[in-house]
């Protein structure tokens, strides 16, 4: 047993018992923490495996959980079915919002990917359809309902996070060895030499945006079930940046660092609750102080310049 | 017509605020490559700053031009150490950094600005006094421009040609100019790097104040976490000019400035920034580096 398989036990095993030690709220954290690392690790498909700077998550994220809202509210479908669209959905308006330009190099790609965001928020906010319940966003929908049991507990809530975590780590894991994995990681480290082997920039930067923003819409799912409701100012930029944040304050292209990120940006501000007022203050601080003493991120990747899967032959 | 013209002077308006803020932008991302998401927070910071300097060194009401001056001074000056602060501390320490953690680093300043202004003057708006300039109003043929529009558009204009002059006629310029080319070879030169990225803080910093505390006397309501969305606008602007280019920044200032109060005045307020981004994705799919920006070919 190495070590990676140990940790990976030991985080399994203290997800799977925490919550029989949690009480409500804290349950309500755990499964919040479940749902955002989905999201962090889609980010990370598309911001630290592709490298392409992506600061609008937020609104992928939002359109999986408004699928299913709409579409159980407006139109009465079962939680279960709405779980389809809620990833194709996004895939699709991903594949169309950033086709045109996947093309714009770093820092444009990311205030274009911020006006997606920023797009996305004003259709909610002026019920564009009339269907997207305005600022107040929807309420009431449903519980998920499976052979006639229905699961509406908080302990229900947060062990379908759990499974839906337990599945993008493997997608993540068999991301990595993938050709697409493969392809990605060479695109990162250099993409000019990726380009003249051959290696088409633009179909793999389409494909990790349309991977990530389904896991997203996935995850958007079932934060709309645990809320049991959804409004705009859930899927704001802010919440975008700290996806980003996430990602690189946890270590980009690293299953533990992401999961870290998540819990440093996420579970931490909720246990310093009580400061309210100062919280963001020392959390902009922990954010640049971060970056100064590890700029690869608390839990970098470890694969130097030989990946992991060019090694395995000669051991 | 009346109304087109009309909202062109307020187009005019908003646009100069963009461009001085945008100048800023601009200005860092020429030399440091480095999106400075700080910035308009620091705009935020300028206009709360002056309202407390205006307050409580002219409390008794009496409003002179020196009054107005040395707000605009104090906190032209303020906001230009804070700027320069913020480049020691959270910037220069990730310049040989990978280029996100920096982008990390000015998200977290942001944030720091942000809550030290929502500490220091509470999480409520605060409101301008009106005195600061008269409230003089010309009527031109039905088209109404205040005296404080007539104020911005003179002063940041004076401005712009001021820094226009600086950046390409004097030896600092030239400086400035160089070491956003190359920074090594201008090092070579016996150029001081970190002096020249020290003055661009000030030079930008003292902009978005001016800025700051023109947008506090145009729309007198202030809020803590205004900085964000004014900031975006004005890095919109500095895209679709043409990042890293000086009337780029200007010009796509304005023309944001412009394209916006149409919007307002012909379609609807609520989809505003909805247009701006379409704006900026058209504008980039033809032209990937801004309308003034020129085509740099990639060093590999």
């Amino acid at each position: 047993m190495n070590k990676t398989t140990i940790i990976s036990l030991g985080f399994l095993l203290v997800m799977g018992v925490f919550p029989f030690f949690a009480d409500s709220a804290w349950l309500a954290v755990g499964t919040t923490f479940l749902v955002f690392s989905v999201v962090a690790f889609s980010q990370d498909i598309i911001l630290g495996r592709a490298g392409a700077f992506h600061m609008g998550h937020a609104a992928f994220f939002g359109l999986g959980a408004y699928t299913t809202a709409i579409l159980n509210t407006h139109f009465g479908w079962p939680i279960l079915a709405t779980w389809a669209p809620a990833v194709i959905i996004p895939m699709v308006v991903a594949l169309i919002t950033t086709a045109p330009i996947i093309h714009l190099r770093g820092d444009y790609l990311l205030v274009t990917t911020i006006g997606i965001n920023i797009i996305f928020l004003q259709v909610l906010e002026n019920d564009l359809f009339g269907i997207t319940g305005g600022p107040n966003g929807i309420f009431g929908i449903d519980v998920v309902k499976i052979f006639g049991y229905e699961l509406f507990e908080q302990i229900h809530m947060y062990f379908m996070a759990f499974i839906l975590l337990g599945i993008t780590l493997f997608i993540m894991k068999t991301l990595d060895g993938s050709k697409f994995g493969r392809a990605m990681f060479y695109i990162n480290k250099d993409d000019v030499a990726a380009q003249s082997m051959g290696i088409d920039l633009r179909y793999y930067k389409l494909y990790a945006f349309a991977i990530g923003a389904g896991l997203a819409g996935a995850a958007g799912s079932m934060f709309a079930v645990q809320y049991s409701a959804v409004s705009p100012e859930a899927f704001d930029v802010l919440q975008s940046i700290m996806f980003f944040t996430i990602v690189l304050v946890g270590g980009s292209a690293s299953l533990p660092g992401v999961l870290l990120g998540t819990f440093v940006m996420f579970v931490l501000p909720e246990i310093f609750r009580e400061f309210e007022t100062a919280r963001y203050l020392v959390f902009g601080l922990a954010m640049i102080l971060t970056m100064i003493l590890r700029p690869r991120g608390i839990w970098p990747a470890k694969f130097g310049n030989i990946p992991a899967f060019l090694k395995k032959g000669k051991k | 017509m009346d109304i087109f013209l009309q909202q062109i002077v307020n187009g005019l308006t908003i646009g100069s605020l963009y461009a001085l803020v945008a100048l800023g932008y601009t200005m860092v991302y020429g030399v440091m490559k480095l999106i400075n998401f700080a910035h308009g927070d620091l705009v935020a910071l300028s206009a709360f700053a002056g309202l407390t300097i205006y307050t409580s060194i002219f409390a008794d009401g009496g409003t002179s031009i020196i009054a107005v001056i040395t707000v605009f001074m104090f906190t032209a000056a303020i906001i230009a150490v804070v700027g320069v602060l913020l480049e020691r501390l959270a910037y220069r320490p990730l310049r040989t950094a990978p280029r996100l953690s920096a982008v990390v680093s000015a998200l977290g300043a942001g944030l720091v600005i942000q809550n030290s202004i929502m500490l220091i003057w509470g999480p409520n708006m605060k409101i301008f006094p009106s005195d600061l300039f008269p409230s003089t109003i010309y009527d031109i043929n039905g088209v109404v421009i205040t005296f404080t529009q007539l104020m911005i558009l003179i002063f940041s204009s004076v401005l712009m040609i001021a820094l226009y002059l600086f950046i390409n006629k004097t030896k600092i310029g030239t400086a400035i100019r160089a070491v956003a080319i190359d920074q090594d070879a201008a090092k070579l030169m016996g150029i001081n790097v970190n002096k020249i990225i020290m003055i661009i803080f000030i030079i930008g910093s003292a902009l978005g104040a001016v800025a700051g505390l023109f947008i506090g006397i145009y729309y007198r309501g202030i809020t803590f976490d205004m900085g964000w969305m004014y900031g975006l606008n004005a890095f919109v602007a500095a895209i679709i000019g043409g990042i890293g280019n000086i009337p780029g920044a200007m010009f796509g200032g304005l023309m944001l400035g412009l394209f916006n109060a149409l919007i307002s005045g012909y379609i609807s307020s609520a989809w505003a920034e909805t247009f701006t981004f379409m704006l900026l994705i058209v504008v980039l799919i033809f032209r990937p580096t801004g309308i003034l920006g020129e085509k740099v070919a990639e060093k590999v």
